[in-house]
């Protein structure tokens, strides 16, 4: 059996983001390896069960010193075991500095995606393609897509998540991203789930969320009265990959930012109810497959860059603080939305996952729907004979060298 | 003074840049391997690589101007091609040989980024008259001439000028045991390796009787010497030269000239040759420089004055091979002692330290044998450590820097040392 390493090093979120990719090189009949954190080892090893994972230490968090006696003997081991490995395909997904010295281990002409060959960096050019279409964010793709579309032969979108589909537990809520710009102050959040629970018909509320959130559970769980702080159950920072898949396999809805234990709920055909503002755009990362809800802040300055300060005094919070917000919550009734929230809703279609507008406002809908049949000739989805050619963006995202010098791509 | 210079601890960064051909290519290869050999981390800038893409400018038939601009346009990408390795590299010291493809912006780019850059200019000044442009844009101006060359380069204003003249590489120019193929081949009671420059092509016509052969490029349309030049007047390989050398029983070594009417011109500089042949313990007869006398004594050179001499001595020779090998045996010495290319690089690296202030500019370097250096890793890093030429005490990012510059597939070592790297410099560690 011919065998695929997927090296994934980054977070959580990006390891279920994965799975598009993962279940496309089984499709191949490939023996799939993973290659991941050892932080996320369990998680992989329950998201992917018939992957064999090779876990090294890529993240800083937990390990002290400058990584002599911790990281260099583990990582030493684990890449004698990848260099005895006879992998066909290396897809290497991240563009970080170690993905590329990871790379060395094997022949630069079995690795895709992130490559070393003779010392310099070197992209495929489907990644540099997905570069040039990121400077365009609010028609980008998902992330999901992205990596799967390394491979030939992507398994349809709609066969990699289940459909959304309440489980009858109750409703689970994600306290917190990475980045807190992207997540709701409980003040603001505090009404919201009371409005979504109103409309349940079980009362349970599971508070999500990492031990860095521990305090901000104690804190929300305090702003609720009496009456239905005895329906929630504060699991944050209590639970592993396997309690909080289980918890979150059997709920209604989970009320989230753009978080792992979204992608997760996504895994488990959970619906969704995202919060997506600051510079998280459902159309890079949002819930994957079919059924999920978004609610997503849209202002001339959506999105943002994450790592740049708001000078905007973060605007695009102020819908959520709406009164009309926990109303919309409660009916979905486009009337109660509040200006500057659109909804979308998450379907399946050729390229991958997309999100098709219930309420609010997409402006930009008809260029992303053209650059989406761009990409799909592109990658041989769709005939460009039946639905090209596209000579703008082909002048935009193809650059001369793609052009004059393919044939070494 | 070569064990003292393996010893020195101080491991620095060198970037060589080499031209795109020529003369100076050589010498620069012969740099690297001994900054190698001495334990400095070397990377070199292959200009040669480049050097069919520009040559194919000439083949557009355009109008003048475009061409120039192209040419022009073409030495600026090699000139960014060495900054860009210079930011990724972080080198002590760019080393450019004559004719490296380093434009005057490029050199001013350096100069303000605080690079300290060394031209090692291996031409004659009278002829390549080039340097006035360029000299006073690098840090220090190593040549191979003497007085009336640094007054003129103090008149513009290039004052850490290097008298520093050229050498040969023990490693590579060597005495050989020649088999009896090559020894066919290469072999001759008298030989030339050089080009065909008008003072040589007047004196070899007088010599031929001695069963001279020819080797090297330039000697076209030679009536007289046509049937004496060897492998079709081609360029000869620095790997063929030592075999002539080591083959012939007299090797003729005279310094180019211009100049017909003399045929010995009397220059100052020493040409590689003298120390190549030298050093691979050949006899050579060879004229008489100026700047010869410093640098080898009576006795180690068998010298000529004027082609009756030449013409004599070549007879004298050839029926005293004792007297041949007592003078290739001292001359050997001589420059094993002195003239060896790891000596010269140590000169200019102990010129730099003395005229720039501040240099080699302290790195923060971390030791990689900590006490909590896991044991069972020691006995791998060790064998890469000693793989790579490095010394035992090799600081973490000098290691990181050596391994880099390994080309193709890594080992699992390697790599796990080069994935360190890159954790330590992302969660700064």
């Amino acid at each position: 059996m011919k065998r695929a390493l997927v090296v994934q090093l980054t977070r959580f979120g990006d390891l279920v983001q994965t799975k598009r990719l993962i279940l496309t090189l089984m499709g191949r009949g490939l023996e799939v390896h993973l290659c991941i954190d050892r932080s996320l080892k369990d998680l992989a090893e329950i998201l992917y069960p018939n992957c064999i994972i090779h876990a090294l230490i890529a993240h800083g968090t937990g390990i002290s010193g400058n990584g002599i006696s911790s990281a260099l003997p583990v990582n030493y081991k684990v890449f004698q075991t990848l260099k005895n490995i006879n992998f066909e395909y290396i897809y290497n997904l991240n563009f970080s500095p170690m993905n590329y010295m990871l790379s060395s281990l094997f022949d630069p002409a079995k690795v895709i995606g992130h490559k070393r060959v003779n010392g310099q960096p070197v992209r495929s050019p489907w990644i540099d393609l997905g570069f040039r279409i990121a400077t365009e964010r609010r028609n980008n793709i998902n992330i999901v897509d992205y990596w799967a579309a390394l491979s030939p032969e992507m398994i349809p979108a709609s066969e990699v998540n289940p459909l959304a589909t309440p489980k009858g537990g109750g409703i689970g809520v994600v306290m917190a991203g990475r980045e807190s710009r992207r997540s709701l102050p409980i003040d603001v959040l505090a009404p919201l789930i009371l409005a979504a629970r109103s409309v349940n018909k079980n009362k349970k509320i599971f508070l999500l969320g990492s031990e860095a959130e521990r305090d901000t559970g104690e804190k929300l769980l305090a702003k609720f009265p009496p009456s239905i702080a005895k329906d929630v159950e504060n699991l944050v920072g209590k639970t592993g990959w396997k309690d909080l898949s289980k918890t979150v396999s059997n709920l209604d809805l989970l009320m989230t930012p753009d978080t792992g234990t979204m992608h997760l709920a996504t895994h488990l055909g959970t619906p969704i109810l995202g919060f997506f503002l600051s510079s998280a755009w459902c159309f890079e990362t949002g819930p994957y497959g079919e059924g999920h809800t978004i609610l997503q802040a849209d202002f001339d300055c959506s999105p943002c860059v994450e790592s740049q300060p708001c000078y905007n005094d973060l605007k695009c919070l102020e819908p959520f603080k709406e009164q009309s917000m926990a109303r919309f919550i409660a009916t979905r009734k486009p009337d109660h939305l509040p200006q500057g929230l659109s909804v979308f809703e998450s379907t399946c279609d050729f390229l991958g996952t997309q999100y098709v507008l219930k309420a609010g406002q997409d402006i930009t809908s008809e260029r992303r729907a053209r650059l989406r049949n761009f990409i799909g000739c592109h990658l041989g989805i769709l005939d460009i004979g039946e639905y090209g050619p596209f000579p703008k963006l082909a002048e935009k995202f193809y650059k001369e060298k793609d052009w004059i010098t393919g044939s070494r791509l | 003074m070569k064990d003292n210079i393996l010893n020195s601890k101080k491991n620095l960064r060198i970037l060589v840049v080499l031209p795109l051909y020529g003369g100076s290519l050589p010498v620069g290869r012969f740099c690297v391997a001994a900054l190698k050999e001495m334990g400095h981390l070397v990377e070199t800038f292959e200009a040669p690589e480049f050097y069919n893409a520009y040559n194919a400018l000439d083949n557009l038939k355009v109008t003048s101007d475009r061409h120039q601009y192209l040419q022009n346009s073409f030495l600026q990408v090699l000139s960014q091609a060495v900054l860009a390795k210079t930011e990724t590299f972080e080198p002590d010291m760019i080393l450019s040989m004559a004719q490296a493809p380093l434009t005057h912006q490029a050199l001013k780019r350096l100069k303000r980024d605080k690079v300290v850059t060394a031209m090692w200019f291996v031409e004659d000044f009278r002829l390549f008259t080039y340097w006035q442009s360029f000299a006073p844009f690098y840090d220090i101006f190593a040549v191979i001439q003497k007085d009336h060359f640094f007054d003129k380069l103090k008149e513009i204003g290039v004052n850490n000028t290097l008298y520093l003249p050229l050498a040969a590489h023990p490693d590579f120019h060597h005495p050989l045991n020649i088999g009896v193929i090559d020894s066919r081949k290469y072999g001759a009671d008298v030989s030339f390796m050089g080009a065909g420059y008008p003072n040589r092509r007047m004196a070899f016509r007088k010599l031929i009787h001695h069963g001279l052969k020819i080797w090297g490029s330039e000697w076209e349309g030679d009536h007289v010497l046509d049937k004496y030049i060897q492998l079709g007047g081609r360029r000869v390989s620095s790997e063929e030269c030592v075999k002539i050398f080591n083959a012939t029983k007299i090797n003729l070594n005279l310094h180019s000239s211009i100049n017909t009417d003399e045929l010995v011109s009397g220059g100052d500089f020493i040409n590689p040759r003298t120390f190549e042949l030298a050093a691979c313990g050949a006899f050579q007869l060879v004229d008489r420089r100026s700047l010869m006398s410093e640098a080898f004594s009576e006795g180690e050179l068998a010298h000529f004055n004027n082609l009756e001499d030449l013409d004599e001595k070549i007879s004298y020779f050839l029926a005293h091979p004792d007297k041949r090998d007592l003078y290739a045996k001292k001359g050997r010495q001589r420059v094993l002692a002195d003239h060896t290319y790891v000596i010269r690089m140590q000169t200019l690296i102990d010129f730099a330290m003395e005229k720039i202030a501040g240099w080699p500019k302290e790195r923060t370097s971390e030791k990689l044998f900590t006490p909590d250096f896991p044991e069972e890793l020691k006995s791998d890093v060790i064998n890469l450590i000693e793989k790579l030429g490095l010394p035992l005490n090799v600081s973490f990012e000098d290691l990181v820097s050596s391994i880099r510059q390994q080309q193709g597939e890594l080992n699992p070592l390697d790599t796990a040392i080069l994935f360190l790297d890159e954790w330590k410099k992302i969660y700064k560690r």
